[in-house]
């Protein structure tokens, strides 16, 4: 419940005016609504009393009020959702903004899965019943019963007690349904669609490999049985919207028949007139209306609070993460400065793991020098790739980057100097410019037709009629390994750094396609060095010294230096 | 499996909306169509019990202006209000707990009748998913998966909210139109009048909001598509420093999103309130007509007595009662958009035309192949067999014979139906004609037993969502006989022992969507390790088993292969010449096309 509370603050910090503005005004067509209806039954109760003693009625006056009563109604209501969805929507833009910006911040902690982040799109939509279905619909709720309760009092004292005890125990279902709200089964909900989600995927994906072992039927049945707790879970959970709705529905109909009662019985003490009575219960006849406003927002609030504490949960960690990267590091080294990079007795191991990936790893690579990297797969070379461009940060040692600690580096500096070409291209789901644009944001049209022509693209999207607007990625524009690769290579042609880190760049590549990728990239680069992880033959042909990393783990034993050897 | 589908096809009869063929899902079956009707009539009936209310009210309130315009008469007030009151009250609240219980009872039924139908509709995709064979066109992971959940997600509402509202939108204001008629005809025509012209209102402002919402759904779809594609893409966007520009740029798509939004929104909510500006206007003219009645200015509308205050008050507390089914149907309308584009989509998942032979693997066939026991490497022919796959023949007339215990390398190019003659013998495809034959048996028949007594390495070797162990174990029947040691002897085997020990958590590492990235390599020798797990196995078929490997690696997958073909019949599919050393025949499949049958290289 805590996390709804700080969403709750966080939006009204966010706008505090277009807060209270969509609550002021939401109340308007609800006191008018109530008003219409308690006029209506004053008005033809004394059209009534009238009529039959032929006395004078001024019906002008309350004919105009209920006239101003019915449009502020229709009106208001009109007003009072363009108002309160635009504050909702407009904080939820710019939550959707700090979400991102504390997710780049954490990328260093390792890859987020498509899963979760599916889940987090679906956690910001629920947040929008925040403010719609429970702020407002509440604060309404309460200026109602409060501003009822005040007239009732200036009625009669029955009249008070009558109400005061519906609207208590209206009351009283409110709080119940907030202190009840356990996300117990909303998480369980959770849990049951995203194993029917995953075992349905591994059920379509690897069908041979489930036909042999495990079996495809047994594979449906435990689908099926996710599937089963998803039930179970969602009619938990509907059976405690619907003992709301029937709590809700019901108090509100007895309120009828007490207040029936009570008013005539008054009006036959004469403390009440016919026609005041006659309004006062159609004015409670209004009144379910306006609190079961709510109950679509009270029903979801458990789901509401776990999507609520799951993105607080994200922007928390960010303030805790703090600026993170300023590590402590020794003074500037007078060796090390003489190369691009370097390592120094690095060591990197995931947590629990028996074994580190890393142990003891020194190596350096000059200016203008091309370190191929080696050993068998596994053995922790596109962890040295991370390592160094400080994706993942070093457990032990340090890694320098042109004679200064890569953790004390400013990011954008840091990115300028290293440019990685991955095993993966991620292409974005966007046009080709835009694609490549992220290396260059200033780059020209000549330039990116330059970088393509350069990594063999061009003629491939020249084919295309939309040119540099053809939209990549999914659903768009299929490029096959070969070409998304060497578009990666387009993007890494718009940068100058002194130092490139190509991560098994021709890996999944034909040999022939794989030198031209290659050949393709070493003219371009020029000046600046390269760190290559390799395990081709005509990647390790194009280096100018080895580095086997396999060797000194042979035995399991750390080693505190690696074995360089030199490559002919 | 065939009376499954056979009950599809029935089910998509009996609704007998069109859809005859087997790939209807989601669609309710009789009974189920019934109790979606009976939901709403008991939601109609609790409504119209509202008349009984109202004229209980009406009863009870009617003295009031007689009492109170003859001055002299307040002293009798007190005893001539009291009994009414109470009995009305009482009738009041007995009526409301009826209201109440049979509010409930619909939804409960309504809600009990939606969740059986999307159970069904989930059961019978997965149950063409188990039974479809492994070598024919699927969906994608990701669209069956969608459809599995979401897809099937959206029938709920539809069927729980909107199917009933149907029924309470006929019957109810037809109840209150009469109710009002049997005192005023003229106030049952202003409802009359007035109710209609409200779709009509709602439908002229609902086409340009209909329009303007579709685009705006796209909008939404491409907004939190890119929001996820650019946080996918995040370590990307670092590397080249690019993540405070596509900050900028997703807070400007957010803020066109915001102003979109609005406009369709604000066109939806112009149309409801027209929809409350009639309901408005229709009781305001009843309230008008009423109230004119009573002070004596209007006599008509009535069946000859003029209007009491009791009869008119009746007539106006019916009248919200005539709007509010409409404003439910209007409220339910986009849980039936959604719900019936969910069923177009469920229906076009898989094609109808490509509908495969149903496959021999219901629990029969495991019985009945259980009682002949693989406990020897079996000897395999294949019998001029012919396949063809996708219109194209693979083997015509193709013959092959594999004695026990040979280890037989396929060669040839792709496409040359390497992949295919294994997935015969493991009962995948079914020859056109032909026969292969396992000890003398055909191989569809010893299918389940087969796949149980099999090595098997595919092309493309796939993990499982579950921990490395949990994978590992999926190969054994008795995963409880398993020792620590037997895991990783196989994972020794197949060289994936160190791979292993450097893992966040070693065995208990979980693999899969949701776990650890596994390079193509690696998984390979997962996938080898899992199917080393199967000691008592006869047979081992491998597809390229080293594929994408690296030169050591594949040497630490050859000799463990070695290990494993050892007094197993074994058939590698390869590229690798490495792989002939273990060998003791090879037959290249294109030079002799499976056309004229195998002829022995070595």
């Amino acid at each position: 419940m805590k996390s709804v509370w700080h969403i709750i603050r966080t939006q009204h910090r966010y706008d505090r005016f277009y807060f209270w503005l969509g609550i002021f005004v939401a109340l308007l067509p609800v006191a008018a609504g109530l008003l219409l209806l308690g006029v209506s039954g004053w008005f033809i109760t004394a059209a009534a009393i009238a009529g039959l003693s032929g006395a004078f009625l001024n019906i002008f006056a309350p004919s105009a009020l209920i006239r101003a009563f019915a449009i502020i109604r229709t009106a208001g209501r009109y007003g009072e959702r363009v108002l309160t969805h635009d504050a909702t929507f407009r904080f939820l833009t710019g939550f959707r903004n700090r979400l991102f910006a504390s997710m780049a911040q954490r990328t260093s902690e390792g890859r987020r899965t498509g899963l979760l982040l599916n889940r987090l799109t679906l956690d910001i939509a629920v947040l929008d019943t925040v403010y719609l279905r429970l702020v407002v619909p509440l604060v309404m709720a309460l200026v109602v019963a409060v501003s009822l309760l005040l007239v009732w009092s200036s009625i009669s004292p029955l009249l008070l007690v009558t109400g005061a005890v519906f609207i208590s125990a209206w009351g009283c279902l409110a709080i119940w349904t907030f202190v009840r709200s356990d996300t117990k089964n909303a998480r369980r909900t959770d849990a049951a669609l995203d194993a029917m989600r995953l075992r349905a995927a591994d059920l379509a994906a690897g069908r041979r490999d489930l036909a042999i072992y495990g079996g495809l039927e047994a594979a449906a049945v435990t689908v099926l049985a996710a599937e089963r707790r998803l039930a179970e879970a969602q009619e938990a959970e509907d059976l405690r919207t619907s003992k709301l709705t029937a709590g809700s529905t019901l108090l509100g109909q007895l309120f009828l028949a007490a207040i029936l009662l009570v008013c005539l019985l008054e009006v036959g003490r004469g403390a009440l007139t016919a026609a005041l009575a006659v309004g006062l219960i159609l004015v409670v006849m209004g009144l379910p209306e306006i609190f079961s406003m709510s109950l679509p927002g009270l029903a979801k609030l458990p789901r509401v609070a776990l999507a609520a504490g799951r993105v607080m949960g994200l922007m928390k960690d960010r303030a805790e993460a703090g600026p993170a990267g300023d590590r402590a590091s020794g003074p500037r080294d007078d060796t090390a400065a003489k190369a691009v990079l370097a390592f120094e007795d690095v060591s990197f191991g995931y947590p629990g793991a028996q074994r580190r990936v890393l142990e003891g790893l020194s190596f350096s690579v000059a200016r203008g020098e091309i370190l191929a990297l080696a050993g068998r797969s596994g053995c922790g070379k596109s962890t040295v790739a991370a390592v160094a461009a400080r994706l993942r940060n070093p457990g032990q040692g340090r890694v320098v980057l042109d004679g200064v600690d890569t953790g004390r580096i400013p990011e954008a500096e840091l990115r300028r100097k290293i440019t990685v070409i991955g095993q993966k291209a991620y292409l974005f789901n966007d046009t080709v410019a835009e694609n490549l644009r992220i290396a260059n944001p200033n780059a020209s049209d000549t330039d990116l037709w330059r970088a393509l022509e350069q990594a063999a693209l061009a003629e491939r999207i020249s084919e295309n009629p939309q040119g540099l607007q053809t939209i990549l990625g999914e659903g768009g524009l299929g490029l096959s390994g070969g070409e998304q690769r060497r578009l990666a290579l387009a993007r890494a042609f718009l940068t100058r750094p002194a130092l490139f880190v190509l991560d098994e760049m021709t890996e999944g590549l034909d040999a022939a396609t794989a030198g031209d990728v290659l050949d393709r990239f070493l003219s371009y680069r020029g000046e600046a060095a390269v760190l290559m992880i390799a395990h081709r033959r005509q990647e390790l042909e194009r280096a100018d010294r080895l580095l086997d990393l396999t060797a000194p783990h042979g035995g399991g034993n750390p080693s505190p230096e690696t074995i360089l050897s030199e490559f002919q | 499996m065939k009376t499954k589908k056979e009950k599809i096809g029935k089910v998509a009869e009996d609704v007998g909306q069109g859809r005859g063929t087997a790939a209807a899902f989601g669609w309710p079956n009789e009974a189920e169509s019934r109790r979606l009707k009976r939901a709403g009539k008991i939601l109609a009936v609790s409504d119209l019990l509202w008349i009984a209310q109202a004229g209980l009210i009406s009863w009870a309130l009617g003295p009031l202006p007689a009492i109170f315009s003859a001055a002299d008469a307040s002293l009798s007030a007190e005893s001539d209000l009291t009994l009414p009151a109470l009995l009305a009250a009482a009738g009041i609240a007995l009526v409301a707990l009826l209201r109440v219980f049979l509010q409930n009872r619909a939804e409960t039924v309504a809600r009990q009748t939606a969740r059986a139908i999307q159970s069904r509709a989930r059961g019978d995709l997965l149950s063409i998913a188990a039974t479809r064979s492994p070598s024919a066109a699927f969906p994608s992971s990701g669209a069956f998966a969608a459809h599995v959940t979401e897809q099937v997600d959206l029938l709920g509402p539809y069927y729980r909210n909107f199917e009933p509202q149907k029924l309470r939108l006929r019957l109810v204001p037809l109840g209150i139109v009469a109710a009002s008629a049997v005192f005023s005809w003229l106030g049952a025509l202003i409802l009359i009048v007035c109710g209609p012209l409200i779709p009509v209102f709602m439908a002229l402002i609902g086409l340009r909001a209909k329009a303007a919402s579709e685009r705006q759904q796209e909008e939404l779809v491409r907004l939190s598509g890119s929001l996820l594609d650019r946080i996918k893409g995040l370590e990307t966007l670092m590397l080249f420093g690019a993540i405070e520009r596509t900050q900028r740029q997703i807070g400007d798509a957010g803020e066109r999103f915001r102003t979109g939004t609005m406009r369709v929104l604000k066109i939806a909510f112009l149309s409801s309130t027209v929809l409350e500006l009639f309901s408005a206007l229709g009781i305001a003219f009843c309230a008008v007509y009423v109230g004119f009645s009573l002070l004596g200015d209007i006599q008509a509308g009535t069946w000859g007595e003029p209007l009491t205050f009791a009869q008119g008050l009746f007539i106006l507390l019916l009248a919200p009662e005539f709007f509010a089914p409409l404003r439910a149907y209007a409220a339910a309308y986009h849980d039936r958009a959604g719900g019936l584009a969910a069923r177009e989509r469920l229906a076009t998942l898989f094609p109808a035309e490509d509908n495969p032979k149903p496959l021999s693997l219901g629990a029969g066939t495991y019985e009945k192949a259980d009682a002949r026991q693989l406990s020897d490497p079996p000897a395999i022919e294949f019998r001029s067999v012919c396949i063809s796959h996708q219109q194209r023949d693979v083997f015509k007339d193709f013959s092959l014979a594999i004695k026990p215990a040979e280890t037989l390398l396929l060669e040839g190019p792709s496409g040359s139906g390497k992949t295919t003659l294994i997935d015969g013998i493991l009962g995948f495809h079914e020859p056109d004609s032909g026969e292969i034959l396992v000890d003398d048996a055909p191989a569809y028949a010893l299918a389940a037993v087969l796949r149980r007594k099999v090595i098997w390495l595919g092309q493309s070797p796939r993990l499982f969502h579950g921990s490395l162990r949990a994978n590992l174990l999926k190969a054994v029947d008795t995963p409880a006989a398993v020792t620590e040691d037997d895991l990783w002897q196989a994972l020794r085997l197949a060289g994936a022992e160190t791979l292993v020990q450097r893992l966040p958590r070693g065995l208990e590492t979980p693999l899969g969507e949701d776990g650890f990235g596994l390079s193509v390599g690696e998984i390979r020798r997962v996938a080898l390790a899992r199917a080393a797990m199967r000691k008592d196995a006869v047979l081992l078929l491998a597809d390229e088993p080293t594929a994408s490997l690296d030169e050591e690696t594949a040497a630490d997958v050859i000799s463990g292969l070695q290990t494993l073909c050892n007094g197993r019949t074994s058939i590698i599919a390869t590229h690798d010449k490495g792989l002939r050393q273990i060998a003791t025949r090879r037959i290249d499949l294109k030079s002799e096309g499976a056309v004229a049958g195998g002829r022995a290289l070595a």
